[in-house]
């Protein structure tokens, strides 16, 4: 943080351009403030001139003189100057003017005027009214504006020290900002620099204000957090796909080491052939896998949603998927509902997640148990559900399941890629599903519900929990 | 004897393709580029066409099947593409394309759909009445009957029948009958179809006296053509 780089702050500029704003604004309101008291102080002088004449045109002319001779006695100063003369300037009574006679025939009658005149250096200023009386003399009545003026001079003072105080504090106060925000931005910088550099535990630093540049940092922090999430998520599914590849092709190098040394007729060769293509083919078939969730993940998919009957996929699947229920002695039913499930979507990505659900259930569910299907449309709700009676899934690993490559206890000694469920997961995100597992004592139920089916235009039965609901009839997958 | 035309910008993986279809029989030709696969089918006549999706240059695998099909080129083109997005297919169907395969591909998946498409070409249009050995289908009345006895069959059993059937005397694999007769897109999960086979085979032949049905190894099924 170095001194010239304070001007360059935004807080700082912004400060300034405040106090600009109010000053021009401060020096406006004193420019008015200013212009209504003078002209308030002359009206009231004007006033007066024009009392004092109004009374004095009314009095006799030798009165007058005598009157006058009285004032100047009473009131030897210049605050207040009575002086009549005649038409050609002479003096004929009252206040002593340093005035010449040219001057004095110059006035103009019956408006008020300013003028100045000099004793010594000090100069003097009026306002004065003449008034040509019937004789033909001038009558003057004037006033000292000497106490206004200090009046209008104190004002204008304040108005001055009070600009160059609100200038001072004001870019103090900007300074004091600038550096403030300045302070902060270095100490973001900092964290910036630490995480390029590689620390992507690091947060930026906030200050428990709550204010704009406080809600900016916890959106990046948010950010940041989502990053070394997916980093580290991507990092697991490198290790993952290194180690779950390293055993197929390990087996198929000694598989064909084995053949090398070994082997000694056609039949025995094309046999070992067959057995490293079908190797391959499984380590392809993985590939594919990881990729086609990847490709789902990313959302490209998206663009092929159409309207798709979840009911209709999920009957496609049970009937899919009923040899091997059959094969295993396992009952598969589908359980029919009478409206249809109407969402946007992917019907074949659809498709493949209800059978991923049923094959793994198959393969979990022992002989003469049952796997139940159903997809449902109810108050705003639209999903399908896959019920089986296997051992179920423990509640510590409900999470754990979904991720990719992941094996349970009980499933990691069979066969399998350990995709399906990402997949599935994967499928449910695109689609803005929420995949739930739970028990269904004894048993897994998994349910994939889509809320919010205001696209769907269905779902006016009363919410309730598809698989115990007593509306819906039961039947084998294939009648 | 079936002449093909190549186009697919890795050398390696065209050299593959080139391979593979020549062991299964067909003369081909390769192009590397766009230009080039357009020069070539304009100036000999293929049978069918090999046309990767993507190829570097300006004129992609769509630029080039626009072309063709504007040029008066009709031989069935088959894409390949590392794009699998139902979208990306459609929108390769929809410029003239007759198939689709996502890579990687098995190259019995690609020698038995060139099959398909060849053979489409040269069959004969709208029957009535599918034959294959002992095996009739009447397409109007949706009966089967083998060796004139009546099969009865679930509808998907009849679809998948009738694929066979249409296909006769050709290797069809398991995803060809996927997306076939189930009519998705996705992976497909192969023991099933074999489940289904099975069950279908059992019920055309339940003493296993005429087995018509037969697994290719490593690739599919063929339905024999003859009695």
């Amino acid at each position: 943080m170095r001194l010239v780089d304070l001007p360059r702050t935004t807080s700082f500029q912004l400060a300034l351009r405040f106090l600009l704003l109010f000053g021009a604004a401060s020096i406006a309101l004193c420019g008015f403030l200013y212009w209504q008291t003078t002209y308030y102080i002359e009206a009231g002088i004007d006033d007066w001139l024009s009392h004092e004449q109004a009374v004095l045109a009314v009095v006799q002319s030798s009165t007058l003189v005598k009157r006058l001779e009285a004032h100047v006695v009473a009131d030897p100063t210049l605050e207040r100057p009575l002086t009549l003369f005649t038409a050609d300037g002479t003096r004929l009574a009252g206040t002593h003017l340093a005035m010449t006679a040219a001057e004095l025939t110059a006035v103009p009658m019956d408006s008020p005027f300013r003028f100045v005149f000099h004793q010594g250096a000090h100069p003097f200023v009026f306002r004065g009214l003449a008034h040509r009386r019937p004789d033909g003399d001038v009558l003057l009545v004037a006033r000292d504006m000497e106490p206004s003026h200090k009046f209008v001079e104190v004002l204008t003072h304040a108005f001055i020290i009070g600009g160059l105080a609100t200038t001072f504090l004001g870019l103090t106060g900007a300074a004091v900002v600038g550096f403030d925000a300045m302070r902060r931005l270095d100490g973001v910088t900092r964290s910036i620099q630490r995480i390029v550099g590689g620390d992507l535990s690091e947060r930026l630093p906030t200050h428990g204000r709550a204010d704009d540049l406080d809600r900016l940092v916890l959106v990046i922090n948010g950010m940041l957090g989502a990053l070394e999430r997916l980093m580290q998520e991507v990092k697991g599914v490198c290790d993952n796909v290194a180690h779950d590849l390293r055993t197929p092709l390990t087996r198929l190098l000694a598989g064909l080491e084995r053949t090398r040394r070994h082997t000694a007729t056609a039949e025995d060769y094309a046999a070992a052939i067959d057995d490293a293509i079908l190797e391959t083919r499984d380590v392809l078939k993985t590939f594919a896998a990881i990729l086609r969730i990847s490709e789902v993940e990313s959302g490209a998919r998206r663009a092929g949603f159409t309207d798709t009957d979840l009911c209709e996929v999920v009957a496609d699947a049970a009937e899919l998927f009923e040899p091997m229920a059959e094969a295993k002695g396992v009952r598969l039913l589908l359980a029919s509902s009478d409206s249809p499930a109407l969402m946007r979507g992917d019907p074949s990505l659809l498709f493949e997640a209800v059978g991923n659900l049923i094959e793994n259930a198959l393969k979990f569910t022992p002989q003469g148990g049952c796997v139940t299907v159903l997809g449902f449309a109810r108050a705003g709700t639209v999903g399908f559900e896959v019920v089986d009676t296997g051992p179920g899934i423990q509640a510590d690993e409900r999470d754990a399941v979904l991720r990719r490559f992941y094996r349970g206890e009980t499933s990691r000694h069979t066969e399998g890629s350990g995709l399906g469920l990402a997949l599935v997961a994967a499928v449910a995100r695109l689609h803005g599903m929420e995949l739930t597992i739970r028990d269904a004592l004894p048993g897994c139920r998994i349910t994939l519900v889509r809320h919010d089916g205001a696209d769907s235009g269905i779902g006016k039965q009363p919410p309730a929990d598809p698989a115990n609901s007593n509306d819906i009839a039961m039947k084998p997958a294939a009648e | 004897m079936y002449r093909l035309l190549v186009v697919e910008d890795d050398r390696q993986t065209a050299a593959e393709i080139a391979a593979a279809l020549a062991d299964h029989g067909f003369t081909v030709d390769t192009a590397e580029t766009g230009r080039e696969g357009l020069q070539k089918a304009a100036a000999e006549t293929y049978d069918a066409i090999v046309l990767d999706r993507m190829l570097p240059g300006g004129l992609d695998g769509l630029g080039v099947l626009a072309t063709l099909r504007a040029a008066g080129i009709d031989a069935p083109v088959l894409i390949l593409s590392a794009l699998s997005a139902v979208d990306e297919r459609v929108r390769g169907l929809r410029a003239g394309g007759d198939d689709y395969l996502t890579k990687p591909f098995d190259f019995l998946e690609l020698t038995a759909r060139l099959d398909v498409l060849l053979r489409r070409q040269s069959a004969p249009p709208r029957e009535t009445i599918l034959r294959a050995g002992k095996l009739e289908m009447d397409l109007a009345t949706r009966t089967v009957h083998h060796a004139g006895r009546a099969v009865d069959l679930l509808p998907r059993e009849y679809r998948l029948l009738e694929f066979l059937m249409r296909h006769a005397g050709q290797v069809v694999t398991r995803t060809m009958l996927f997306e076939e007769v189930w009519n998705y897109r996705t992976a497909e999960p192969t023991n099933v179809i074999d489940m289904h086979v099975s069950k279908l085979r059992r019920k055309l032949d339940p003493d296993g006296a005429d087995p018509m049905i037969r697994t290719v190894r490593g690739a599919g099924y063929m339905l024999r053509a003859a009695g």
